[in-house]
Formats: structure tokens, C-alpha cells, sequence
């Protein structure tokens, strides 16, 4: 019921999840090395700008340790307003990149706030299941409408754009805290018949033909590899080739003579497992693991259930990038522009994952002692 | 007001998040499966398809074997091409380049619009295309170009083996010419194992075609490093195994041939006639020493390097320049059949004298003797040395069309000589059989007598007559007409020796065959024959003139000069020497040159003494090697080692 005295800073610092601090930087370190292999032949050396820019984010997320996540509860629903606004200019007057509207120029400032919406949805479900308390037979259909309507917004606004890659992680992320917050058994089985109905509507209303394509270029990859499934193969070819021990860094002829595409974005990780192989890339993924599970740790260790929720979410965010966009470059769920945490070039997206890091260093930091 | 930390993290929360942190687990082990997969299970396959990817294969061209004659004179060769093209994606100010360009290369207006329009149209990937500018540049042309390079961005000089036909139309028509391979070809050869692609260049005519396998050899590859664009990316040749970055390429093998270039460069030089064929070959081979065909056509311009206008000027040409008359053509013999005529009667007991007076009447018809006032009374040789026709009007009539129908078949008329050079006609051999099934009113004694003096249907080919001479000077042999001696890798190794091949014989008693021997002599040799003005002094010689009717033009006649050109008769003969112990035969026929020994015996001879010169030459000295490869035409000549007295 009670926070206690708040903590001195010293012994913050001291408490501070240092081992999820150093996953995380290590992960970084290896994405900026990463990127210096796969830009090198792009024009400017991205990995530079990622360094100055994520290492700066480094720094302003640790020094907010000082801040007690507390605050978020009260910032959750203004930004979460914040958000939606953003979403709605960029559907009005947003930059188009690739045939969809993702950015927003502000001054100098180019904005992705389909990234920002996956914070905030997280911050503002960590509120309301705060709120809320345990519900100990969880919640049923029509108790759902609040996270329906919370996510449903953002997601919704991102997936006109369209965007469907980052609108399925908005979904999955808040998805992740629904189920974790309870969700009544008779209800899971009507969300999952529904969630089926809704694919294959969407299927034939939502989606644009570039998308079905992508799905289709999934479902069978030989059918046309110049076309829709060249990524998808090509990004096969650069992971599999690597085979053992990989051809070593700025080695990977996939990625130095360009049939890998955006090598520095989506496709990071091919570049990563061809020069490194499957030793590289199975390190990698236990990096992955072990930040998510000392995450989920954090979780369980918060001081209330709103550090508990964000933690949660904060994990799901990271993990269901990777999940997502590793299953995407090795062939095992279809081509949707989604991130690679730590390791992709971008600005939004890295200062995303940084946030998330920080939020769970935060929650450590004042985590239970008992 | 919110109470800070209200809601606590109870059990069920935390078992919710192990639960949450097991899925998490499952999730990354399955995309480690996925790797493992990936990279070990199918590491290899996929290796393989990245080193495809990168590893671009670039054609080595074989080189095209050579054309030799027979004592190794280089007369087919290859040289470089220098081409230009521009690259519209690479050329910056594109107009302004091709300026400049069309000022080195004196580009005409023409040329130069249509170069403009196709830069100009280029769109996309298409940019990075070159477009031919002009082909062939000569030296200057090149070194204006190579000294401007660095004002001409995008322009490019592309260096590709060509075909060189060092001495231009010299027996063209048996060499043959090349041309870009078209869908049937392409198909052929490759059935035959051959590597040909699009765009390559194949034998279309004569001996190029039909060595087409021989000649081209087998292609090179080298193996290049490529970006995704296809770019070749300098440097990174350490990705492929040294054992695979090139496969040196096999040349084609040398064909020699059986011409002479030097009889055959003289017999070019002599026969100066807008049409006609000449055929030298030796009796006791079948090899063919000479064989021309006018008009004539340049193969390096046939080659890839002729307009559309130049083209339509040869096809629409009524002389035809591209028929290869020796095999390719056939004509009313006249009467240099007279030969065959002569064994078809001795072998049915028509030997004896015969008067002319001028013609011979049959039914209600007079078939003229071309001397009007009558020969008098004629042997079977001075009927040959005279051409009485008189002679062997009253033979036909007594022996039959068959019975010349017959001889002529076992002379190689009426079916191709087997030279196999491609679209040999057979000729037309009348017989009883034919008229009945191809004219109308079927057969009538008549005929046969205008089959006997090498008019009516009779038709042959210039080396079937060749072939018929042959045989007579030889004892009766029919040889199969050769012009490729044998096939050799480039160091001289003999692949395949083309050997005297006998077809038939014509199995006339020798008695027959001497007269037949002793009246062509005759024609040339004793006053009074048909040839006797045109006689090799100190070398004695047989043959045969012929003059054949190309149209019927009534009783009176005319004299050549008088009449249009393509009603003029045509001019032949046939011959063999020397007379006493034959070696070679000649055949000459000059197409609407007006009478035989006018226009055709002078041709021949002159060859059959430029033949005799050069064995004189050989006889003096074995040839040395320097002596072999004469430098072609091209080239200056050296000064003539000896001023000898063979001129006289």
C-alpha cells in the first residue's frame, strides 16, 4: 500500500539492474558494429549517426533513473492523447515513404509516431491494470472494452497508413498485458474464434494488395522470386549461407554486393547471421533471451502492478520485435516492416527500444527487497 | 487521488509473468531451430545459391578456325572489330557527346537523328544499355576516340573477333559468308551439341556453313564477381575457387581446302564475264582446283557490315550475284554433251560415217546443222571436232532417247555431284519416261534429237560436266567432287582427311572411250576444230565447245552483239590436259557470251596455262614455308624474289 521512503540516489544506483544494463548495452554495441558492415556500402556510414543518437538516448534514460516511474502514471493518458493526435496529422499531411505514410516532419525532427504508440499504449494499460487491481476471476468480454478502445485507436490509425507490421505489434504487445492481467477462459476462446473471423475479414476488406502479396510470397517463396518473395528468399540465402561460423565481418557477399535488402533496416539480422554465422546468431538470440528473462524478472519483483505492467510491456515490446522480425528474414512468417531491436538503423525505433530499457531499469531499480 | 503502489503484485500476477517468460523461451528456441535449420541443415544448398548469385558468367568466344588452301595460304581469317556504343546512363549531356562523336566518326544525318531518338528513348533499366554508334572503326577513327576518351562519357569501344576474307570475293560463293544464327539454326546446332546463343554468328553459304561444327570451336568462360545490378565489382575475384575463374576457351579447327589460290586468284583474274561459272579440277581425284561463280559478292560485307539498300540491290539483281552457278544452276549443255552422245552410240553399234548436208529431216521437220553449207561426209571424231550436228542427229535418231538417257546417268547427270555445299540442283536427264510424264502429248522421236545436241529439256550443271570430263580423261572414273582436303587443329594435327572418293564407273569399252578422247583432241588440236584457235602451243589439249540456245528466234540468224543480252546464247567449254596424260579438267561457261569457242575455249585455256605455269613453279623447287604463306592481298608484297624467264 505504501512506497516507504524514497530511495537515496546512491543506493538507486547501486540497485539498479546493471545485469539487463550491460545485456543491453552489449546488444547495442554489437548492432553498431553490425551496421558498420552493413552500410558500407550505403552512401553516408549510418552506423556513426545510430552511435551519437542511441548513445545519447543511453544516457538521458539512465540519468532519469533519478525519476521515480511513478510519473508515467500521470503522463500515460496525456501522451497517449498526444499519440493519437500525431497518428491523425500524419494520416492528414504525413511524409510518404514507400508508398505509406509513416513520418511526420516537424522541423528538423522526422517523427514515426506509430512508434511512440506502442508506448503509449503500454504506459496507459499499466495505469488502468494498476488501477484496477487483481481481479481473481479475470476479465470477460465486456469488461475489455477500455483496453479494446486503447489500443484499438493507435492500432487502427497505423494500420490505414498502412502499416501493417508495427499495427500487428501494437496488438501483440497490448495483447501480451491483457492476457497477463487475466483474461476469463470462455472469453480467450471467443477472442480466438474472433480474432479468425477478423483475419479473414480483413483479408478481403483491409489489406492491400501489396500486403496479400507479401502473405502469399510467404505461403509458397518459390512461386515468384524476382517479385514478391525476392526479399523473403534472398534473406534466406544471406542467413543460410552463413552457415557455421559465417563468412566473417564485412564479408558477407549478400550483404557487400547488395542482394540483401534494406540490409541496415529490416534485414539486419541476415547481415548479422551471414558474417556470423549460427554461432554468432545463437549467442544473439541467448543475448535476447536473457534480457527478456531478467525483464520478466523485474516484472515480478516490481514494487506495485503498475511496474509490474510496464515491465511486461516493456518486454513484450522487445521481444515481439525479435520475434517478429527474425521469424520475417528467415522465412518463417511473411515480409511486414518490423524492427529488430538493437540491432536496426532508426532513429525512432532505437529511441524506442532504449526507452523501453530504461523503464525497465527504472522498475528494477525500486523493485522489492524482500 | 491515486495512492502510489495501491495495487501489489500478487501470486497469481507473478505465476502469470513465469508463464508469460516460458512463451518468451519457447519463442527464441524456435527461431534458433529456424537457424539451426537454416545455416546447418541446409548451409550448404544455400551456399551454393549465394556464390550463384555473385558469380557472373562471361562468355570467352572461340576463336573460328581458319581457311587454308591447299599448300596453307591463310585465305579465311579473324581480326578484331572495333565497335562503338554509348551508354545513355552514362553519358551525362547525351546531345552533346553524340556531337562530338559525329564529328570523329563523320556520322551522316541519318545516322545521327536515329542515334539521338534511341538515346533519347531510353527509359529505366534500358539506360544502361549501349547502343551501337558504328561498327568497325578504322585505325584513325580508334585513335581519335582512345586520344578524346575523357570528353566522351558513356561512349565505349568494344573490341569482338570478325571474320576476315583476306582476299575479298575470291571464290566467295565456295566459302561462304557468315550471318547472325536465326531460330532454325539456333536449334540445329545446338542439337548438335554446339554452343551458339543468340546473336552469334554461323555459316550461312558454302563451306563456312557446311564446316560450321568444325570451325567454331568451343567457348570459354570466365567467372566475374557482380553486385545485385550486375555491376562487375573489381577486386573480390578471391570469392570464386582460382580453378573456376576461367575456362580458357578451344579454338576451331583449320579447314584446308583442294583450291590452289593461285589458279584460283588467276582464274578470277581471267574470267571477266558479268555471269558464268569456271570449274578446274583434277581427273584422278575429284579435287576441285578453281571454282568461280559471276557476279560475285564480298563475304566481309555479306558479314554482318551490308546496308538494307546494298542488300535489296543484290536480291532484286536479275544476274543473281548470290547463286552459285557451278552447282546451283543448271543450263542447256549444248554441245559439250556431244561426248556422251558419241559412247551412247558407239555402244549400240552407231559408229560410222555420216554426210551432212546441212541438217536432217525427220517426219516433216529439218533439224539444222549449225554449218549450213554441210560438213560433207563425217567420222564420229571429226563430228566431235567439227560439232557436226548432222552427225548426231542421225545417231538419236537411230539409238533412242534412252540410249542417251542411259549414258548420261552413268556420266552423274540428273542427280547432285555429292560436292555438298548446299541447294546442289540435280540437272534434268530426257528420257522417253520423262516426256510422258512431263510434257504435254507425252514423247515424240524428236525430242531425242534435241536432247543430242544438249538442247531441249537436257539440262546440267557446269560441275557435272566437269565430273563428265574428268571421267573421260581418266578411263571413266566418276569422282565425287571435293573442295576440302582434309580438317586440322590449329598446330596441325589431321582430324579428318577427306580422301578421292570414286562413285561410279562408266563402264564403256577403251576402244570407245579413245576415239571419244581422239575427236575431243582433235577440236582443239587439228586445224579445222572448233578450239584449234585458241591451242596452248607446246602443250596438247582436248575439249569440247558449246554453244547453247537460251531461246528459240526463228530462221534468221543473228549476231550476238544484235541481241538482248538475256535472249544471247550461252557460251561453253569443256576440256581436259594435257592431252596425252590428263590431269586436270576445265569447264568454262560464260552465260549469254554468244558461241563456244568465242567466248568460252580463250577462258579456258588462259586457265589451263596459268595452270601449267604454276606447276612449272612447283617443279622448280618444293615450296619453301615462306614460300607457302604468301602474305595476303591486303598486306604489301614483297618484292618477286627471281625475275624469271616464265613469262615468255
Amino acid at each position: 500500500m505504501n512506497l516507504g521512503p524514497p530511495i537515496p540516489a546512491r543506493s538507486l544506483w547501486r540497485r539498479a539492474p546493471w545485469g539487463l544494463i550491460l545485456v543491453a548495452l552489449l546488444l547495442t554495441a554489437v548492432g553498431i558494429l553490425n551496421l558498420a558492415s552493413a552500410s558500407r556500402t550505403a552512401d553516408a556510414s549510418l552506423w556513426t549517426s545510430q552511435l551519437v543518437w542511441v548513445g545519447g538516448a543511453y544516457v538521458v534514460v539512465l540519468l532519469l533513473l533519478a525519476v521515480d516511474y511513478e510519473r508515467l502514471y500521470q503522463l500515460a493518458w496525456p501522451f497517449w492523447i498526444l499519440v493519437v493526435a500525431l497518428l491523425v496529422a500524419v494520416e492528414l499531411r504525413g511524409e510518404v515513404a514507400m508508398g505509406a505514410q509513416r513520418w511526420l516532419v516537424l522541423g528538423p525532427i522526422r517523427l514515426q509516431p506509430s512508434e511512440l504508440a506502442k508506448l503509449a499504449v503500454i504506459l496507459v494499460l499499466a495505469r488502468l491494470y494498476e488501477d484496477d487491481g487483481e481481479k481473481p476471476e479475470g476479465y470477460g468480454l465486456v469488461e475489455l472494452w477500455r483496453p479494446a478502445l486503447v489500443v484499438g485507436i493507435p492500432a487502427g490509425l497505423t494500420l490505414v497508413q498502412p502499416d501493417l507490421g508495427t499495427a500487428a505489434l501494437i496488438g501483440a504487445v497490448a495483447g501480451t498485458m491483457v492476457l497477463v492481467a487475466r483474461v476469463r477462459t470462455g472469453t480467450l476462446a471467443i477472442l480466438g474464434a474472433g480474432g479468425i473471423v477478423a483475419g479473414v475479414l480483413s483479408w478481403f476488406f483491409v489489406l492491400r494488395e501489396y500486403q496479400k502479396k507479401r502473405v502469399l510470397a510467404f505461403l509458397d517463396p518459390e512461386a515468384d522470386i524476382l517479385g514478391s518473395g525476392y526479399h523473403a528468399n534472398q534473406s534466406m540465402i544471406a542467413v543460410g549461407s552463413g552457415r557455421w561460423a559465417g563468412k566473417g565481418w564485412g564479408q558477407g557477399t549478400q550483404t557487400q554486393l547488395s542482394f540483401l535488402p534494406e540490409q541496415h533496416t529490416d534485414f539486419v539480422f541476415s547481415v548479422f547471421a551471414e558474417e556470423w554465422g549460427f554461432r554468432g546468431g545463437a549467442l544473439l538470440l541467448a543475448a535476447y533471451a536473457a534480457l527478456c528473462f531478467m525483464g520478466l524478472k523485474i516484472a515480478a519483483q516490481a514494487r506495485d502492478r503498475h511496474g509490474a505492467f510496464l515491465a511486461v510491456g516493456a518486454v513484450a515490446l522487445i521481444f515481439w520485435h525479435t520475434l517478429v522480425n527474425i521469424g520475417m528474414v528467415t522465412g518463417l512468417l511473411p515480409v511486414v516492416g518490423v524492427t529488430l531491436p538493437f540491432m536496426s538503423y532508426g532513429r525512432s525505433s532505437g529511441l524506442t527500444t532504449v526507452l523501453a530499457i530504461g523503464i525497465l531499469a527504472n522498475v528494477g531499480a525500486r523493485r522489492r527487497t524482500s | 487521488m491515486r495512492l502510489p503502489g495501491s495495487g501489489n503484485v500478487d501470486h497469481g500476477l507473478r505465476r502469470r509473468i513465469l508463464v508469460y517468460g516460458v512463451a518468451v523461451g519457447l519463442g527464441l528456441f524456435v527461431l534458433l531451430g529456424r537457424i539451426w535449420y537454416l545455416q546447418i541443415q541446409r548451409g550448404e544448398e544455400f551456399s551454393a545459391k549465394s556464390s550463384g548469385n555473385f558469380i557472373k558468367e562471361i562468355r570467352v568466344p572461340a576463336d573460328r578456325g581458319m581457311i587454308l588452301d591447299r599448300r596453307g595460304v591463310r585465305l579465311v581469317d579473324n581480326r578484331p572489330s572495333w565497335d562503338v556504343y554509348v551508354t545513355p546512363a552514362f553519358c551525362g549531356d547525351c546531345e552533346e557527346v553524340l556531337g562530338r562523336l559525329a564529328a570523329y566518326l563523320a556520322l551522316d544525318a541519318e545516322e545521327r537523328t536515329r542515334l539521338d531518338e534511341q538515346v533519347r528513348k531510353a527509359r529505366g533499366l534500358q539506360r544502361f544499355q549501349p547502343i551501337l554508334v558504328r561498327l568497325d572503326l578504322d585505325r584513325d577513327q580508334l585513335d581519335v576516340i582512345e586520344a578524346n576518351r575523357d570528353s566522351l562519357p558513356g561512349v565505349d569501344v568494344v573490341s569482338t573477333p570478325h571474320r576476315d576474307y583476306l582476299y575479298g570475293t575470291l571464290a566467295a560463293h565456295m566459302i561462304g559468308y557468315l550471318g547472325e544464327a536465326n531460330a532454325e539454326e539456333l536449334e540445329r546446332f545446338r542439337k548438335a551439341g554446339l554452343s551458339v546463343m543468340l546473336g552469334d554468328y554461323v555459316g550461312k553459304t558454302g563451306v563456312e556453313r557446311r564446316f560450321e561444327a568444325q570451325l567454331r570451336g568451343r567457348d570459354g568462360i570466365q567467372r566475374v564477381v557482380t553486385d545485385a545490378r550486375g555491376q562487375r565489382i573489381p577486386g573480390l575475384e578471391g570469392l570464386i575457387p582460382r580453378s573456376e575463374r576461367f575456362v580458357p576457351s578451344v579454338p576451331g579447327h583449320n579447314v584446308v581446302l583442294s583450291i590452289d589460290a593461285r589458279l584460283q586468284e588467276a582464274v578470277e583474274e581471267i574470267f571477266d564475264v558479268p555471269a558464268g561459272a569456271v570449274v578446274v579440277m583434277e581427273v584422278n581425284t575429284g579435287y576441285v582446283l578453281a571454282i568461280a561463280s559471276r557476279p560475285t559478292f564480298d563475304p566481309n560485307r555479306m558479314t554482318g557490315r551490308i546496308s538494307r539498300e546494298e542488300l535489296r540491290a543484290i536480291s532484286e539483281d536479275p544476274l543473281r550475284p548470290m547463286l552459285f552457278r557451278p552447282v546451283q544452276s543448271h543450263y542447256h549443255p549444248g554441245s559439250i554433251y556431244k561426248v556422251i552422245a558419241s559412247l551412247a552410240a558407239f555402244e549400240h553399234g552407231f559408229s560410222g560415217e555420216v554426210h551432212c548436208g546441212g541438217g536432217y529431216t525427220l517426219g516433216r521437220r529439218r533439224w539444222r546443222c549449225h554449218k549450213e553449207s554441210g560438213h560433207g561426209w563425217v567420222s564420229p571424231e571429226e563430228a566431235l571436232q567439227v560439232s557436226c550436228d548432222t552427225w548426231y542427229y542421225a545417231a538419236a535418231d537411230r539409238i533412242g532417247i534412252d540410249a542417251l538417257a542411259d549414258m548420261a546417268r552413268r556420266f552423274g547427270l540428273g542427280a547432285p555431284t555429292g560436292l555438298d555445299l548446299g541447294w546442289e540442283v540435280p540437272g534434268i536427264v530426257p528420257s522417253v519416261d520423262y516426256y510422258e510424264k512431263n510434257v504435254r502429248g507425252g514423247y515424240m522421236r524428236g525430242y531425242a534429237l534435241n536432247t543430242v545436241i544438249g538442247q531441249g529439256d537436257n539440262n546440267v550443271t557446269p560441275l557435272q560436266m566437269a565430273v563428265v570430263y574428268a571421267a573421260i580423261a581418266n578411263g571413266g572414273t566418276i569422282y565425287r567432287p571435293q573442295v576440302v582436303r582434309r580438317i586440322e587443329r590449329p598446330e596441325g594435327y589431321v582430324v579428318q582427311e577427306f580422301l578421292p572418293e570414286v562413285r561410279g564407273r562408266i563402264d564403256v569399252p577403251k576402244a570407245s572411250l579413245d576415239r571419244v578422247r581422239k575427236g575431243l583432241e582433235m577440236a582443239v588440236e587439228t586445224p579445222g576444230g572448233t578450239a584449234y584457235a585458241h591451242r596452248i602451243l607446246g602443250r596438247r589439249t582436248a575439249g569440247k565447245t558449246g554453244t547453247a540456245q537460251v531461246v528459240r528466234i526463228g530462221s534468221v540468224r543473228q549476231k550476238v552483239e544484235e541481241m538482248e543480252f538475256f535472249t544471247r546464247d550461252h557460251a561453253w567449254f569443256a576440256a581436259y590436259g594435257p592431252a596425252e596424260e590428263p590431269e586436270v579438267a576445265v569447264v568454262v561457261l560464260n552465260e549469254h557470251g554468244g558461241s563456244g569457242s568465242r567466248a568460252a575455249a580463250p577462258y579456258a585455256m588462259r586457265i589451263l596455262e596459268r595452270y601449267y605455269q604454276i606447276l612449272e613453279e612447283d617443279r622448280a623447287g618444293p615450296p619453301s614455308p615462306e614460300k607457302i604463306a604468301l602474305p595476303p592481298r591486303r598486306a604489301p608484297r614483297p618484292a618477286p624474289v627471281e625475275e624469271g624467264a616464265a613469262s615468255g
